[in-house]
């Protein structure tokens, strides 16, 4: 027998398949986006109630949260309290929800019926959705003061890692 | 009752391949002949019947069967006749089924083409290509069963992914990896044949190589139809991404084209046996590691399949077959005595050891920038990728030294020789190399790789021309032929395998100086354009002249016409446009690209809006790319003139002694 063979080849392969049945329930979904470290696209999106639209570039100079969200998905609806809870204690940042293939009017019961701190917009024909390339919601965009994307979340936020991707969107 | 006949022959193909194992292994434990054409016969009947599953399947997907559950899945009746036929490997239960019929061709043929001159060899290696087989019946039939049985019949179903119907490509890109990825079965069973008879006789080795470049044509193809499919489909202007899918397909072809080469040292002196079953038998497994990544959804990829429960399987079965290769290594690979010592001088055999170990240093480069994510995810719990920046570090370099040793390798001689000779050989294709350099400086390329991949193609590619014309140029001499005689004697006479490997070397040359070029001297612009408007780039002024619908039985396309000029000149419109399909919420966009031999248009539509109006627009300028196309088409014709060329050629050096050589039980 070949120690030197043997011990190179479970060297090599063992690890290897360790780690694959380590990640055998990888959630695949969170990538990260091809638009990490680019501008965010500059979309221009409607306010839900009909009032004022807002330009993204618009909001330059301070931090910006895009949250792409809808009513019947049940991770957002797990996530809103975390949501709402980091705009209170961020004022210094601009939190954004963005509706995502879902009607102006269940947004807005939605949010009168679990409250919210910050405003959402209406994605007419899902524009913004595609340039920010949503696979599905909820996904969450830290851009920073510059309007650069510096972070993708796919999946419901808790209180910590909004938290911890707040402070890369500030760096 | 129509799934229930497919099942049936699944079921079969399972009973042949697993009651051939054992027949074979017996066989060859027991020295028993007469198992051995038993499992000769059941090898057939587990190709036959699989086969014969695939055809079924493909009938009921002609013929709308949506009884059987995988037509429900993929198939719809507003599908034209070539969607429907390529819907049996358009998703996961399919694609296995697929994969099935495909290992069903191989194994009949490689079964085929062995003989009494193998030895017992024969059963081993018969008995290995039915464990594999084995393996994926039982997946056919139990994890991923396509023939599932639908109670209530529904009129029509939902159609393949659209991505995959976007494109004829989809038609082909498929069964070329297939062809890649199963092939390789063949030469690991061979592999694994040698280890246990301990044995690689010149007549295995032969069978080998040959059953190895099979495979590694098909993948060549296949990797870069991928490239060309993301090109023309997917719309960001690349053909290589380093998506974890792609680097599935390259990882066994990297190992693969180092088997292949390491197998010519083998063959003519004798050496590096075991570490040529290595690569073989890494080349599988690593076939086996994409399918994982592929399938069990732990990657995320335009090619990944709907997540599926068979990772896991596939999973066990990659570990069983690791450990067994691993083991059969450890305790056989002794018994491989090489014939001869390496030469350790500046010959061809050093430029051998130094591509092999290139390509196996190119492999783990890709390997772990694969699976780095996974490992810093299990470690560190945060989510990272390492993206294009680390490969693109990585490999350049490695690639451009891949490159400098296709050229010097050949130029060296085998065994030592002198300095004289040295320099005879390897300063005049710097001149090539030099000339390449000022062009490319003179073209405004200032990018430092670049240039030095175009030097070193230049010299390689003095160095390949050179080398293929040797004999021809000898015959010339010697015969007083012409040079069309002479170079048609060597194509069709004993010549034709080392022609083959310059032919393949050309192409590579070619597919490295397109990848270089295209990868650093491109230009783009995004830019929206309302009705009427015009954008410049480059040489070229485009002008949005307006928007186009086309009706399809399975979508709608809406299409901007951009007109198109060069230097004022007009070349007619062309047509970017986004498609929905009945069955999906999200548009695709389909690009245009004006294809041409110093560069590309691309034109891609990132948005299309009737109501105002106007498209989104972005536009490449991507030079060199069809010569990327152009050396695969190369690189395959090499292939193949490699595969239909005598195997026995330069095999005198080893022989007589492998036969002195006691057969190892």
């Amino acid at each position: 027998m070949n120690k030197g063979v043997f011990a190179i080849g479970l060297a090599v392969t063992v690890p290897l398949i360790g780690l694959l049945l380590v990640n055998i329930d990888r959630d695949p979904t969170s990538i990260s986006s091809p638009l990490i470290n680019k501008p965010a696209p500059d979309v221009r999106l409607m306010e839900l109630s009909g009032g004022a639209s807002v330009q993204l570039s618009s909001l330059r100079g301070r931090p910006a949260v895009v949250n792409f969200w809808a009513t019947w998905c049940i991770p957002c609806i797990q996530e809103h309290a975390s949501l709402t809870a980091g705009a209170r204690a961020n004022p210094d940042v601009s939190f954004l929800g963005v509706v995502y293939e879902d009607t102006a009017e269940n947004a807005r019961g939605f949010l009168a019926q679990r409250g919210s701190a910050y405003p959402s917009y209406a994605d007419d024909d899902g524009k913004g959705a595609i340039a920010f390339g949503v696979y599905g919601v909820p996904e969450t965009f830290f851009i920073d003061a510059k309007g650069t994307i510096v972070e993708k979340y796919v999946g419901p936020l808790d209180g910590d890692t909004l938290r911890q991707k707040l402070a890369m969107a500030r760096r | 009752m129509t799934a229930s006949i497919g099942r049936g022959l699944v079921l079969l193909s399972l009973l042949c391949a697993s009651a051939g194992a054992v027949a074979a292994f017996a066989a060859f434990l027991k020295k028993r002949a007469d198992l051995t054409t038993i499992a000769v016969r059941a090898s057939y009947g587990f190709a036959l019947s699989m086969f014969l599953a695939n055809v079924w399947m493909v009938a009921g997907l002609l013929r709308n069967d949506f009884s059987i559950s995988y037509v429900a899945q993929v198939g719809s009746t507003s599908l034209p006749t070539w969607v429907k036929v390529v819907s049996l490997w358009s998703s996961l239960e399919g694609s296995i089924l697929f994969w099935g019929g495909v290992l069903a061709i191989y194994v009949a043929v490689a079964t085929w083409s062995l003989t009494e001159a193998h030895g017992w060899a024969k059963p081993a290696a018969i008995g290995s290509w039915l464990v594999c087989a084995t393996f994926f019946a039982f997946l056919i039939a139990g994890p991923a069963q396509p023939f599932g049985t639908v109670v209530d019949v529904p009129t029509d179903g939902p159609g393949p992914n659209p991505l995959l119907q976007n494109h004829v490509l989809m038609a082909i890109h498929p069964p070329f990896l297939y062809g890649g990825y199963v092939g390789m079965t063949i030469p690991f069973g061979i592999a694994l044949a040698a280890l246990i008879t301990g044995r690689l006789s010149p007549t295995l080795l032969g069978t080998l190589r040959t059953s190895m470049l099979a495979p590694w044509t098909f993948l060549t193809v296949a990797v870069v139809l991928g490239g060309w499919w993301a090109y023309e489909v997917l719309g960001w202007g690349g053909y290589w991404a380093w998506d974890p899918v792609e680097n599935a397909s390259l990882l066994p072809w990297l190992t693969g084209t180092a088997a292949v080469h390491s197998a010519i040292l083998t063959e003519r002196r004798g050496v590096l046996k075991g570490w040529t079953l290595s690569l073989v038998i890494a080349s599988f497994l690593l076939t086996i590691l994409g399918t994982f990544m592929t399938r069990s959804g732990i990657f995320n990829s335009v090619h990944a399949f709907s997540q599926s429960d068979i990772g896991p399987t596939i999973l066990a079965f990659l570990g069983i077959a690791t450990l067994a290769s691993v083991l059969l290594l450890g305790f056989r690979v002794d018994l491989l005595k090489p014939d001869n010592e390496l030469d350790r001088g500046a010959s061809r055999d050093t430029a051998f050891l130094a591509q092999n170990l290139l390509f196996v240093l190119f492999t783990f480069t890709v390997l772990i920038g694969t699976v780095f994510p996974l490992i810093v995810e299990a470690v560190r719990k945060v989510q990272m990728s390492v993206g294009r920046p680390y490969f693109d570090r990585m490999t350049i370099p490695i690639g451009a030294l891949l490159l400098f040793v296709m050229g010097v390798g050949p130029a060296l001689p085998w065994g030592s020789s002198t300095r004289e000779e040295l320099k005879r050989r390897l300063l005049p294709p710097m001149g090539l190399g030099f000339a390449v350099l000022a062009a490319a400086l003179a073209y405004g390329i200032r990018t430092p790789w670049t240039l030095i991949t175009l030097f070193f193609a230049g010299y390689t590619a003095w160095v390949t021309l050179f080398e293929a014309l040797r004999p021809v140029r000898a015959r010339m001499k010697f015969r007083t032929d012409g040079f069309l005689r002479a170079f048609a004697q060597d194509l069709f006479g004993p010549g034709r395998r080392r022609m083959a490997a310059y032919v393949t070397h050309a192409g590579a040359v070619a597919a490295f100086i397109a990848i270089a070029v295209s990868s650093t001297s491109g230009r783009s612009l995004e830019q929206s354009l309302k009705q009427g408007e015009s954008m410049t780039l480059g040489r070229y002024n485009l002008t949005f002249e307006g928007i186009e619908r086309a009706e399809e039985p399975n979508r709608t396309s809406m299409i901007a016409r951009i007109g198109v000029k060069k230097d004022g000149k007009d070349l007619g419109p062309l047509r970017p446009m986004m498609n929905q399909y009945m069955t999906n919420r999200e548009a695709i966009g389909t690009p245009a690209v004006r294809t041409g031999l110093v560069e590309d248009l691309y034109l891609s539509a990132m948005n299309i809006d009737e109501e105002t109006g106007t498209v989104g627009l972005l536009v490449l300028i991507n030079p060199l790319v069809s010569w990327l196309w152009i050396a695969t088409v190369i690189m395959a014709i090499g292939g193949l003139m490699a595969l239909f060329s005598s195997a026995r050629v330069g095999q005198t050096v080893e022989a007589p002694r492998d036969l002195q050589a006691e057969p190892v039980r």
